[in-house]
């Protein structure tokens, strides 16, 4: 009897190492807790570059998707002949600079999907200022030059720093409160509507097309759409939600909303 | 006569105890009014606190699996008893629900460590959850005093309602225990399917006590979550009573005892391979419904730091098919007319190395600049064509066929069809098979040539092609057989011991794969107790990664057999005898030796 107890211990230990081991014996990746950044303003470029490449092969989840080169590019080696990132990111969308590129890419990550992938996941909601432009800094240093400074995210902690002058180089959500204009087509290139939804036929279709919106939503049901666009989806678009940026309620005006609003009820 | 097995009462008295103090409502008024300050955490000596919450956890839903999965299939043993007039499933029945008893305490016990534990470990989450969920704990302590009340019954009253109107009586309580049963698992999945899913208007300023009850409970991955756990219960249920079944087997005392346990071990492996091949489509949903909640929770899950747990996962299911399969292989020994078979075995066995090996191929796995520049890209230049999800798809679609087949083999070993149409009939099944591999084959090559959203939706006419042909074959299969000629009896109790062994396998594997599965559900909130809503600032905020886990794992597989050993020790007192024949005969002077033995 006894004898056979002690096969069957040694069975279920055996089994038990075996299974500890192996699971042991493969890399072993954690998933860090995302530290929280504080710079100073004399923070160097070494040490943004640092803080960055920490967060972006721990806690920030980056590999996850751009560390396989399926879901989405390599950011650290050669993508399309085109180089690292660093290399590229200067020629990406034209007049922006690389950091602010990149610092758009991470809080609008869906007006800036690179043909072939699935629009970003990524949810820079839950990463602060600093640790963005840490990631910004990591990625400029991959191929290219690292012009991350202090000045940035100072800038984007208070957007009320930035000013007209920055506009073309400051990101998306410090500039968006610049803009006082009514034009609709600006606006809309401004806010970067048309980077998922298309208009006169053209256009990602990421988003449902603007063409013949008036005729298939009221205009309070766009303006609900806009203020609050995760609360539905169209119909064939059930996937991308979470995927709009639920911030337009504070980036448009009143006044700005509601020709934004007048000018999509009016396209039947 | 049979002995009391255990006290349970203690158990259920602990448990209700524990949830009355756990809801500390006044305090949680006062906390609310600002007048208290809650201590988000405690300290544990050992380990720290998350070991010991984990700990507790894990033992605590291992035995819970355990619980709620054997009255499942007990209820149905005891129906197949009434209703097929076959006394030795109403026997099965009430040796399964035997085992329920003693568990049934640990049970109690485990899950009152743990809500100690959260009270004092984690009293901010705890308190939090509390307000949210204070009317459904509530429920859950009522539900489980009608569900150990019912198991009493259920099983003490076996012998006196055993024939007529109340034998269907007590197979009403049989049903009744799995109802309240579920129930009570339902109200815990609603608790910790918040956490990961949360409502999407709740966000770390909303107060719990402005969190809407049933939007939190019925939130987006509870009913995922039961359905997935309900047939996960079935299996574990199955694997721990072919463990049962194996140990007494081996350690029978003659041939009826070993025959016994050799047919209840075969009923435990048939429940947990067969309610195996279902869970896949449980967990497609599961995951299908995470990443609907939320996509970057879902690629944290699948592709992120967890990206190697799946390729244990294939290791270990692996394991479970080539255990399961090498068990009826051996088990086909003992059948009269399995030879004929037996030829076909070394080809199922390729299938099932080859299939594993395929799964088990890694692919999308995080990989640093070092390991990129080694493979020279981001996938492995030979083994990235295996590791991509058409082979591992066709690996696993292959797989349950085999299995299949070795079931299908093993129910007509020792049966020679009489119908007209059997010859006919075996083509139709073995056409069946053929059609439905290359279904299998041709989307899974197919697949290497489209984009993968269209490729993600062949995996679907795989599983079809799989499922229409393992239930069309079992139809034939079922007809074919009626009145079919034996080749002889089954010897049940016949079997080399080396095959129990394969069942003890299969019971750690499914224990330890459970555990595994939990660190895998639990860890993709990463560091948050509700997923960004309520951060978990501790200082094991980080989730850790899978070494450390199998080591937790293991402790807490440990833990469990340990404890359900002493349990089957305890379950088999009832049947010993109290004093031996050769005793009574010394004390009595040979007289009446026979009678003296207690145990039904």
């Amino acid at each position: 009897m006894w004898k056979t107890n002690l096969k069957i211990i040694g069975i279920v230990m055996g089994t038990l190492a075996l299974y500890t081991i192996v699971a042991n014996s493969i890399p072993q990746v954690a998933s860090e807790v995302p530290e929280e950044l504080t710079f100073t303003d004399e923070v160097s470029t070494a040490e943004l570059v640092a803080a960055g490449e920490e967060l972006y092969g721990g806690a920030g989840g980056c590999t996850t998707c751009h560390g396989t080169g399926t879901r989405a590019p390599n950011l650290l080696t050669d993508h399309a002949g085109e180089g690292a990132i660093g290399t590229r990111c200067g020629d990406r969308v034209p007049g922006e600079v690389c950091r602010v590129y990149l610092y758009n890419s991470l809080v609008g990550p869906a007006e800036f999907v690179l043909e072939g992938f699935p629009p970003m996941v990524f949810q820079a909601r839950t990463f602060s200022d600093a640790q963005l432009w840490a990631l910004v800094a990591y990625m400029e240093s991959q191929g290219g030059e690292v012009t991350v400074t202090a000045d940035d995210i100072a800038a984007s902690a208070d957007p009320g720093q930035s000013t007209a002058a920055a506009a073309t180089e400051s990101p998306a959500g410090a500039a968006a409160v610049a803009s006082t204009t009514t034009d609709v087509a600006m606006l809309l290139q401004e806010q970067l509507c048309l980077g998922c939804h298309a208009i006169d036929g053209a256009g990602p279709p990421l988003g449902p097309s603007f063409d013949g919106i008036g005729g298939r939503l009221t205009a309070p049901e766009i303006r609900a759409a806009i203020l609050e666009p995760n609360a539905g989806a169209a119909p064939g678009y059930e996937a991308m939600i979470g995927v709009m940026p639920t911030t337009y309620g504070q980036a448009f005006t009143a006044a700005q909303l509601e020709a934004v609003v007048s000018f999509l009820a009016g396209r039947n | 006569m049979s002995r009391v097995t255990g006290q349970i009462a203690p158990g259920t008295a602990l448990v209700v105890a524990v949830f009355v103090a756990a809801v500390p409502m006044p305090l949680l008024a006062q906390a609310a009014e600002g007048t208290v300050q809650m201590p988000m955490y405690g300290q544990f000596p050992y380990g720290g606190a998350r070991f010991a919450i984990w700990i507790a956890a894990q033992v605590h839903l291992f035995f819970a699996a355990f619980v709620l999965g054997v009255p499942m299939f007990a209820v149905v043993a005891e129906a197949m008893g009434i209703f097929g007039q076959e006394p030795k499933y109403d026997k099965l029945a009430k040796e399964f629900t035997r085992l329920l008893l003693v568990s049934y305490s640990a049970t109690a016990i485990w899950g009152a460590i743990l809500a100690f534990g959260l009270i004092t470990l984690y009293p901010g989450v705890w308190s939090y959850l509390a307000e949210i969920f204070a009317p459904s704990m509530w429920a859950y302590v009522g539900l489980f005093f009608f569900e150990s009340f019912t198991l009493y019954l259920y099983y003490y009253g076996w012998e006196r309602w055993s024939v007529g109107g109340a034998k269907l009586g007590h197979w009403t309580l049989g049903i009744l225990l799995n109802v309240w049963g579920t129930a009570v698992m339902f109200i815990a999945n609603s608790w910790l399917t918040y956490m990961m899913s949360p409502p999407a208007d709740v966000t770390p300023d909303t107060s719990p006590a402005m969190v809407q009850f049933w939007s939190a409970f019925a939130n987006a991955t509870w009913m995922p979550i039961n359905i997935h756990r309900v047939i996960a219960n079935i299996v574990f249920g199955g694997a721990i009573v072919g463990g049962y079944a194996a140990y007494r087997f081996l350690l029978a005392d003659n041939d009826d005892e070993r025959a016994h346990y050799d047919w209840m071990g075969y009923v435990g492996n048939l429940i947990a391979i067969g309610a195996l091949i279902v869970l896949p489509f449980a967990g497609y949903y599961l995951g299908r419904e995470i990443y609907e909640f939320n996509q970057q929770m879902g690629i944290t899950m699948m592709g992120g730091f967890m990206s190697w747990l799946w390729i244990i996962q294939a290791f270990l299911i692996g394991v479970l098919f080539l255990a399961g399969n090498y068990y009826l292989w051996v088990g086909m020994g003992r059948i009269p007319g399995a030879t004929r078979f037996q030829p076909y075995t070394k080809w199922m066995l390729l299938v099932l190395v080859v299939g594993v090996i395929v799964w088990a191929t890694p692919n999308t796995m995080i990989a640093d600049r070092a390991e990129l520049s080694a493979m020279g890209g981001s996938h492995h230049p030979f083994l990235g064509v295996l590791g991509v999800m058409s082979a591992k798809n066709t690996a696993v679609n292959l797989m349950i066929l085999t299995t299949f087949l070795s079931f299908l083999l093993y129910r007509r070993a020792n049966k020679r069809p009489t119908v007209t149409w059997a010859r006919t009939g075996t083509q139709v099944q073995a056409a069946l098979f053929v059609i439905s591999a290359v279904i299998v084959l041709f989307y899974g090559i197919y697949g290497y040539f489209v984009t993968a959203i269209v490729r993600i939706g062949f995996s679907v006419y795989q599983v079809l092609a799989v499922l229409f042909a393992i239930i069309a074959v079992s139809a034939i299969d079922i007809r074919m057989m009626r009145r079919a000629e034996s080749y002889g009896a089954i010897r049940w109790g016949q079997m080399p011991p080396r095959s129990q062994y394969a069942l003890f396998i299969l019971m750690v594997t499914f224990t330890w794969l459970m555990g595994l599965m939990g660190f895998a559900r639990s860890g993709i909130r990463q560091h948050w107790h509700v997923w960004e809503v309520m951060r978990d600032t501790s200082e094991f905020a980080a989730t850790p990664p899978l070494g450390y886990a199998a080591q937790v794992i293991s402790i807490c597989v440990l833990i469990f057999l340990g404890l359900v050993a002493l349990i089957f020790w305890v379950g088999g007192l009832a049947e010993k005898p109290i004093v031996t024949p050769a005793r009574k005969d010394a004390l009595m002077g040979g007289e009446h030796a026979t009678a003296a033995v207690a145990g039904d």
